[in-house]
């Protein structure tokens, strides 16, 4: 079998990719703004909370993020089948329990890094503790975990590709019923890889974007998790 | 235990084994894949350093799922070889976890210190020695936890496998829901076998750290 | 950054550019006489389409495609090994060299045949629609509006579109997925080949098959494009099953019905 490279099949999908594409960038964006909100509550409950809170939060991340998130997609879809949520909606909830755990993780950290006196000392001032958390503890925790936050996020865009078994169209989806139609195989997978090559390094410098995230010793940080 | 997961117990603990079969595998070739391509990065070795880089880069930026369907589909038909789902599997997650390693491992090896290595080798230590009690310990003893990330993060990638046909533990558990249907009994009983597995994981890891870190 | 990234892409070209030059070797061709060396024929299969190929409840892979394969080995006089595969995977496992054959309920089209050889037609199935019992919908001129699911990369995913633009078409990676889909009511229909519809609606009584069919689906086994040894092998086995009569007899193991078409049988 002489393997002979064909991309003009690939040319003629372009829509089929662009689409998928735009569904990628919307499903991780989606996703990427619950995983953070997931990711502050839980993360700061685990830092700062009560110890009741602590240990729900440590539950939770325990168990979202040790879960194959293959399987909290198929979860999420199937067993919420009698809500008739639509597919995208099921894929954006797994991949954000999923994300959402590993961010918690690292708030918890950054928050951590930011060191007791801060808090104290802004009580004392006489904020109030919610006060505390939102104009001292989370801008500098946001600086000192923003490479790690860069990192997780690049990964949850190619987390995303798992979206494809439960059928949302996004770019690996389309690349399977591309593959499926002109049987480029190799021009297929190669086309798309470099698509989440470009989103991802473009995803982990708008995070880096962060006002003061671009130092060195934050660099040093960097952590995959 | 529910009725269809002892029915199909023999089926599902087959999968399960190809699933710990699968990590164990995929762990140790990305291990030393990642040592390989991590110490070619920190020495800087010409030629093979760009290979590394854009192998690292291109992982990275890649999917899994893409990179399983590489490895089962692409690479046979441009090499012309033959490969079965299972190897194809392991192939792919030893190249996926290989480029996170080799990060892993080049962030480690610069921690080391050189003031150190010198210190070592003027105190009469052996070049051996000077790796065996210096170098050695402290990269290992940095690089530890973020190994053991990677390896609890394969065991969930494994999962993936099902996608291209292998009938680990996922593949197993999605069969037997198709035919006996009982999605949600099925796949918490899946998502429990995995949550232990991983914790057990992380666990042995943070033991061994500790480990490390009484006898530096 | 950008410049790191222009850099590494115009590697990756490079690096599938390159690749391009060992692929040019060509491969041996004579997939029959690799069979006979190997000592096994390696044949791909479906795990999840009754009563094709589906699991059993000891959950071994059984079904008509697998019975057909089994004949064909005993043909060539070598053992059988089936590898699972699923509509999008079947020809891609073919074409990049990992099975031998591919017997997995596989219409023969003229788009199909430009990639890969098929063997003589050995099933010919019609495709339907099977929807709830309590459905609206009693034919495809109800599919407006309604999701229809349908596995990814078949002719039925291309067939419902042109019978019912209107429909939604949702294409899931296998017919588990997709009649798991219909089952749970995130879709109103499902669409396949009538045989493997019955398979599914044997053990769920409260779906119907409506009556429409639309398309005629001749079932080939496929080979590697230019595979004629192997081909030959396959349809040599294919006709003596017919004249002895193991054909019919597989037929009505799996299909509890007398073969309506027979396999074209060479003088």
């Amino acid at each position: 079998m002489n393997y002979h490279f064909d991309w003009t099949p690939i040319w003629a999908a372009r829509g089929l990719i662009a689409e998928g594409l735009a569904m990628t960038v919307a499903l991780s964006a989606a996703a990427l703004v619950f995983s953070t909100v997931i990711g502050l509550i839980v993360g700061g409950a685990a830092a700062a909370g009560s110890r009741a809170a602590r240990a729900l939060a440590l539950a939770f991340t325990e168990t979202m993020r040790n879960i194959p998130l293959l399987i909290h997609m198929y979860i999420w879809y199937m067993a919420l089948a009698f809500l008739r949520l639509p597919a995208f909606s099921c894929a954006v909830l797994g991949l954000s329990l999923y994300s959402g755990a590993y961010v918690a993780e690292v708030v918890r950290a950054g928050i951590g890094a930011v060191g007791r006196g801060q808090m104290q000392a802004a009580l004392a001032t006489g904020l109030t503790r919610f006060q505390a958390m939102r104009y001292i503890v989370y801008p500098q925790a946001l600086r000192i975990i923003a490479p790690s936050l860069a990192s997780l996020f690049s990964q949850l865009i190619k987390d995303s590709s798992l979206a494809s078994v439960i059928a949302v169209a996004e770019l690996t989806y389309q690349a399977g019923a591309i593959e499926g139609q002109t049987f480029r195989t190799f021009e297929v997978y190669i086309t798309i890889s470099l698509i989440y090559l470009v989103l991802v390094t473009a995803a982990s410098q708008l995070v880096l974007l962060i006002p003061g995230s671009r130092n060195e010793a934050a660099a040093g940080r960097f952590a995959d998790a | 235990m529910p009725d269809v997961i002892l029915k199909n117990l023999p089926f599902l603990l087959n999968g399960l084994w190809l699933t710990i079969d699968l990590s164990m595998w995929s762990i140790v070739l990305g291990t030393l894949l990642g040592l390989v391509a991590g110490t070619v990065r920190f020495v800087r070795v010409p030629v093979l350093d760009t290979v590394a880089l854009v192998y690292i880069e291109f992982i990275r930026g890649t999917p899994l799922l893409v990179v399983l369907f590489i490895t089962y589909f692409a690479f046979p038909a441009l090499f012309g070889y033959h490969t079965t789902a299972y190897r194809a599997a392991i192939s792919g997650f030893v190249l996926f976890i290989g480029a996170y390693l080799a990060e892993d491992f080049r962030s480690g090896l610069r921690a080391v210190r050189p003031g150190l290595i010198q210190a070592g080798l003027a105190t009469g230590l052996t070049r051996w020695q000077v790796l065996r009690h210096i170098i050695l310990p402290q990269a290992v003893r940095r690089v530890l936890p973020s190994l053991f990330n990677q390896y609890v993060r394969l065991i969930k990638f494994t999962s993936v496998a099902s996608v291209i046909g292998v009938t680990e533990l996922t593949g197993a558990g999605l069969l037997v829901n198709a035919r006996d249907f009982h999605p949600v009994t099925i796949l918490a009983t899946i998502a429990i076998v995995y949550l232990v597995l991983c914790i057990a994981l992380s666990m042995a890891g943070r033991a061994l750290y500790a480990h490390f870190a009484v006898r530096t | 950054m950008l410049k790191r990234l222009s850099m590494l892409t115009a590697a990756a070209l490079a690096a599938a550019a390159m690749l391009a030059a060992p692929a040019a070797q060509a491969q041996t061709q004579d997939t029959l006489a690799q069979i006979k060396s190997r000592g096994k024929l390696i044949a791909g299969v479906k795990f999840d389409t009754p009563p094709f190929g589906f699991l059993d409840d000891k959950n071994q892979p059984v079904g008509f495609d697998l019975d057909i394969v089994r004949g064909i080995a005993k043909h060539i006089g070598v053992p059988v090994e089936f590898v699972k595969v699923t509509s999008p995977t079947r020809i891609p496992l073919l074409v990049s060299g990992n099975v031998d054959l591919s017997a997995a309920s596989m219409t023969h089209t003229v788009e199909r045949d430009k990639t890969i050889d098929f063997s003589i037609t050995y099933y010919t199935g019609a495709q339907a629609l099977i929807v709830p019992k309590a459905s609206s919908i009693h034919g495809l001129k109800d599919l407006a509006g309604k999701q229809v699911s349908v596995q990814q990369g078949t002719t039925l995913e291309k067939n419902i579109a042109k019978v019912a633009p209107q429909a939604k078409v949702v294409a899931f990676k296998d017919y588990n997925s997709a009649w798991l889909a219909l089952v749970q009511g995130r879709v109103d229909a499902l669409t396949g080949s009538m045989n493997i519809l019955q398979g599914f609606q044997k053990d769920n009584a409260s779906f119907v098959i409506l009556p429409d069919r639309f398309s005629v689906e001749p079932f080939g086994i496929g080979v590697r494009q230019g595979d004629s040894g192997l081909r030959d092998a396959i349809n040599f086995a294919l006709i003596d099953m017919w004249k002895s009569g193991e054909y019919a007899e597989l037929y009505r193991k799996w299909f509890h019905a007398e073969p309506e078409i027979p396999v074209e049988v060479w003088p």
